[in-house]
């Protein structure tokens, strides 16, 4: 939180281009970032600008052109993909604008699904999601499905679920997208909270700069791939 | 993820789409069905097979025919070059005659348990008013009381010189007696034909040709039907009991008969002798099966045993369990496909799932494994219903054809044999092809681009 705070995530050059037909296309050029621990970082920019491209990097979903990251002293872009999935599982944490819910499984099951895959024992992972389900204020709606809930209870149960495997960060893809302004305020206060109180670093893409300004301490700008303006608050 | 998981995951996901799993499961059920069947059949062919020659007593018996060359049969490659070097080693031998000398020495030989020649001649035997003409075959009563000859109504001659007969549920039924029991002390008239061979001499060829005819007389006993035996399945080939008609040595030296059934025995006369076509000698063990034929064929005659054709026998039993595992192959095949289609039809459906999956941590090899164990499930759920459909279908098809075959007088077979490792086999190896059948629609899952998968609705 403070500036001094060590860099959690160091990014150098990262660039990432696309094969559309025969043309290359570059969604993100030469991104140097460094995103201290324990701070609440916001990505905008208009559609387009590879603010989700960068997320989908940072949280190991997609592998960089050209340039590193660096998390925690791991070398995420030179992994290969099983190092990566265990990333995703242990290190990363990501919530979605479509929340990205398992529909034919209970709010209970889809926070479990991280500790599935991380080998935890039945009991265990039952205790240890209906915990988070009660961290984020929805232990009596662990039993529904994800139809049966509205948005802000799906982001919840998303958000439940990113934290599963007790990651130190937490990448939100314009998690308020979907959501009524209300709603949407609701779900950023929570991810504000966790970041206060559990000190867990949490990367933010959002077009709405309004509602970012009054919780990021530093925001950035993309525009065409590139950074275009970045502002601390703190 | 641990192993429990996977399964889970894979049983959730079969549950969800039920109809597509039963169908698909019903595939491989009728493949694992075709195949069960198939090598049942070819099990219960074998042995059904085997056991008829082991109960008739046919691996203990040495056909011992007169040998030499020109000689009526014989048993191929081997007889030749023994022949041969007896012919060389004692000149003379080849004219060895088979008569009841040879055949008391046959039955001092070390290992032989009896031997007994294999006489049999054509008579007309009639039972009140119905008549069949058969041949009738001379036993002695100790091979009659053998296992050889299972008498299953009534009871066998005690002694050689009892008289009486025992015939067979087919003739007795041939001749209008339904019941095998009420045949029992009955009376059965044995009319034999002959023919003076010398008066033939006699009279010349313009003498027969003269219209004169044959000097045929006709020779009528009536004997008791002491016993009757069952009709054996599968108890034919080489067996020397498969006459209708047995009698006793004894009252057979009685009956006047034509010296000749064919005109092979004109060739066996050897120095104006005429001895037994051929010789049924019985053994103690398999053992001493190669020591007893050679003695025999150092004395100059002919061998053939049926134990020498096991091996072949076997061979051709294997070659035939190939041609049935073949054809129900052939439905395995296509129910591998089936598997293959649904496992990618399953992948396009839960892209987006798969997606999700890997967005929250999970593995190549995770959702690999899920995959596979989908396939294996389908795999062991259609083997398992594969063995049942199979054993149902044989079980049918059994009281079909015993149904059937009842009613010309077959006894009851079972024509399905189902030794325990077919079932585990089949579904052994129902779980290995599907899983087999899985392993490109797992690892075509593994590959899904998360980034892909998550846009993708």
């Amino acid at each position: 939180m403070s500036p001094t705070a060590p860099p959690l995530i160091e990014t150098r050059s990262l660039s990432k281009t696309y094969l559309v037909g025969d043309v290359r296309v570059a969604a993100l050029a030469d991104i140097t970032l460094t995103i201290p621990e324990g701070s609440f970082l916001a990505i905008t920019g208009a559609s387009g600008s590879g603010k989700s491209t960068l997320l989908n990097l940072l949280g190991g979903l997609d592998t960089p052109s050209a340039g590193t990251i660096e998390v925690g002293g791991a070398l995420v872009s030179a992994m290969d993909r099983e190092a990566l999935a265990r990333y995703r599982r242990f290190d990363a944490g990501m919530i979605f604008q479509s929340f990205n819910l398992v529909a034919a499984r209970t709010a209970l099951e889809n926070v479990e699904l991280p500790l599935i895959f991380a080998g935890v024992e039945k009991k265990e992972r039952r205790r240890r999601a209906a915990e988070l389900l009660d961290q984020v204020g929805l232990a009596h709606r662990a039993q529904h499905r994800p139809p049966e809930l509205s948005g802000g209870e799906q982001q919840r149960v998303a958000v439940a679920r990113a934290l599963a495997n007790g990651p130190r960060l937490l990448l939100a893809d314009e998690p308020t997208g979907n959501l009524d302004s209300r709603t949407a305020r609701e779900i950023i206060g929570l991810l504000a909270g966790l970041n206060r109180e559990k000190n867990l670093t949490v990367v933010m893409v959002s077009h709405e700069e309004g509602l970012v300004r009054e919780y990021a301490q530093k925001i950035v700008r993309l525009k065409d791939g590139r950074i275009d303006a970045a502002e601390g608050t703190a | 993820m641990r192993f429990a998981d996977a399964v889970e995951f894979a049983l959730t996901s079969l549950r969800k789409r039920r109809l597509r799993t039963f169908l698909t499961a019903s595939g491989v059920m009728i493949g694992i069905g075709a195949l069960v069947s198939m090598i049942s059949f070819g099990k219960g062919m074998q042995k059904n097979v085997t056991a008829a020659f082991e109960t008739s007593d046919l691996f203990n018996t040495v056909m011992v025919m007169p040998g030499g060359p020109g000689g009526p049969s014989g048993d191929g490659d081997e007889r030749v070059p023994a022949a041969k070097k007896a012919g060389e080693a004692e000149a003379g031998k080849k004219d060895s005659v088979l008569d009841d000398a040879a055949v008391a020495e046959i039955a001092k030989i070390r290992g032989v348990r009896s031997a007994y020649p294999d006489i049999s001649f054509p008579a007309l035997v009639s039972l009140e008013g119905e008549e069949e003409f058969r041949l009738v075959q001379v036993v002695p009563a100790a091979v009659a009381g053998s296992k050889t000859v299972e008498v299953k109504w009534g009871r066998a001659y005690l002694s050689n010189d009892e008289e009486g007969v025992i015939v067979s549920r087919t003739l007795v039924r041939r001749l209008g007696t339904t019941d095998p029991a009420a045949a029992v002390g009955k009376t059965l008239r044995v009319t034999s034909v002959t023919i003076d061979l010398g008066r033939i001499l006699s009279l010349g060829l313009e003498g027969l040709l003269g219209g004169k005819g044959l000097p045929v007389s006709q020779d009528a006993h009536d004997f008791p039907i002491l016993g009757v035996i069952d009709v054996k399945p599968f108890g034919g080939g080489p067996s020397p009991m498969q006459n209708d008609v047995l009698i006793a040595p004894g009252p057979a030296g009685r009956i006047k008969r034509l010296p000749i059934t064919s005109i092979w025995d004109l060739f066996r006369m050897r120095g104006g002798r005429l001895g037994y076509s051929a010789v049924s000698v019985k053994i103690g063990s398999l053992g001493d099966l190669e020591t007893v034929k050679a003695r025999v064929r150092d004395m100059g005659f002919t061998t053939f045993a049926l134990a020498d054709q096991f091996a072949e026998i076997t061979k051709a039993f294997y070659f035939m369990d190939m041609i049935l595992a073949a054809v129900g192959m052939i439905a395995i095949v296509v129910a591998a496909l089936g598997i293959v289609n649904t496992m990618v039809m399953s992948i396009l459906e839960r892209f987006r799932e798969i997606g999700i999956m890997k967005a929250v941590g999970a593995g190549d090899g995770d959702i690999r494994r899920i995959f596979f164990f989908e396939s294996g499930a389908i795999g062991l759920a259609g083997g398992v219903a594969g063995c049942i459909l199979g054993w149902a279908t044989s079980l049918l098809i059994n009281r079909i054809v015993n149904f059937y075959l009842a009613r010309q007088g077959v006894p009851f077979i079972d024509y399905f044999a189902f030794p325990a490792w077919i079932f585990l086999g089949a579904v052994g190896f129902s779980v290995l092809v599907s899983l087999v059948s899985g392993i490109y629609p797992a690892r075509r899952a593994a590959r899904v681009d998360p980034v892909v998968a998550l846009r993708h609705d």
